[in-house]
């Protein structure tokens, strides 16, 4: 079954001067958010959001859920996982990674079968899908039990 | 050119179906959304995000900076763009769940640009957006544009 959301965003005036929203979100979860140029492209955020910090927050949610389905299908359930993903954009050029890190508490579990598992969610979540064979994607997997 | 980097993290406690998970911003714009498996593959939202949605958000504000860069590089700056993103995420036989698309309304409005032009610069904002040169991996990205009178 399909599954389906959306989301808007405004633009007033040229780019450099300009500024932009996303609207609340049809959620509600979040919003209303300011974007501009500098803060999206300069290593100073001033405390705005970007394109590049929800596609992290995506994409480290995304790997979560997956990692956390591969665990309890191998018989290992977490208690928690801790995920972030770090997303570079090269102004000009593009996105070119997104690095995931994982520190995870699972209970019965080595060190090797975590990461493995870790491995094949970060391949396989939905996220990961739509990202890889365009930008790199990396992971730092640890197990603290 | 600098590097820019952005970061978010989770929080995931338990399993799939009956786990549940908190999504923080680097930037502190957001912090804490709670999101879950329930609420990321059902109809209904219950005022919760999903990974999903975190997209259409990115794509939607990706796209509206696209334009206005190539509006304002062409010579025509734009007055206010309204961007609509709709990302599809469906299963896909062999490969479970997929983003298979982004369907884009874009509507702006500009002085001084006739149709043809609007048209080419769309296709020039879409190109230059990150966003949509990303998911092309897997996903069709498709754009309806209108320049409001």
């Amino acid at each position: 079954m399909a599954t389906e959301r959306s989301a808007q965003a405004t633009w007033q005036g040229d780019l450099m001067s300009g500024s932009g929203e996303i609207h609340e979100v049809p959620s509600g979860a979040f919003g209303p958010l300011q974007v501009t140029w500098a803060s999206r492209a300069e290593e100073e955020h001033g405390g705005k959001s970007s394109p590049e910090e929800l596609i992290a927050a995506a994409h480290a949610a995304c790997f979560a859920m997956a990692f956390s389905n591969e665990l309890a299908k191998a018989g290992h359930a977490p208690e928690r996982l801790e995920t972030s993903a770090t997303v570079t954009f090269v102004p000009g050029t593009g996105i070119t990674k997104s690095a995931l890190t994982v520190v995870g508490s699972v209970p019965g579990i080595d060190d090797a079968a975590f990461e493995e598992i870790a491995e094949q969610a970060k391949n396989g979540c939905p996220v990961s899908g739509a990202l890889k064979g365009n930008a790199e994607l990396t992971l730092d997997a640890r197990l603290q039990n | 050119m600098p590097r820019i980097e952005r970061h978010a993290n989770v929080v995931w406690e338990g399993n799939l179906a009956r786990g549940s998970g908190l999504i923080s911003a680097g930037t502190g714009a957001f912090e804490q959304l709670e999101y879950s498996n329930a609420v990321r593959i059902g109809k209904g939202t219950e005022g919760k995000t999903s990974p999903e949605e975190l997209l259409a958000a990115a794509h939607a504000a990706c796209l509206a900076t696209s334009v206005a860069g190539e509006l304002t590089r062409a010579g025509t700056p734009p007055e206010r763009i309204d961007v609509d993103a709709n990302i599809v995420m469906d299963e896909v036989e062999g490969k479970g769940h997929q983003i298979v698309e982004s369907q884009v309304r874009v509507r702006v409005r500009v002085p001084g640009i006739d149709e043809d032009k609007f048209r080419r610069v769309i296709e020039e904002a879409d190109e230059g957006c990150p966003f949509s040169t990303l998911i092309k991996a897997s996903a069709k990205v498709s754009i309806d544009a209108e320049l409001e009178g």
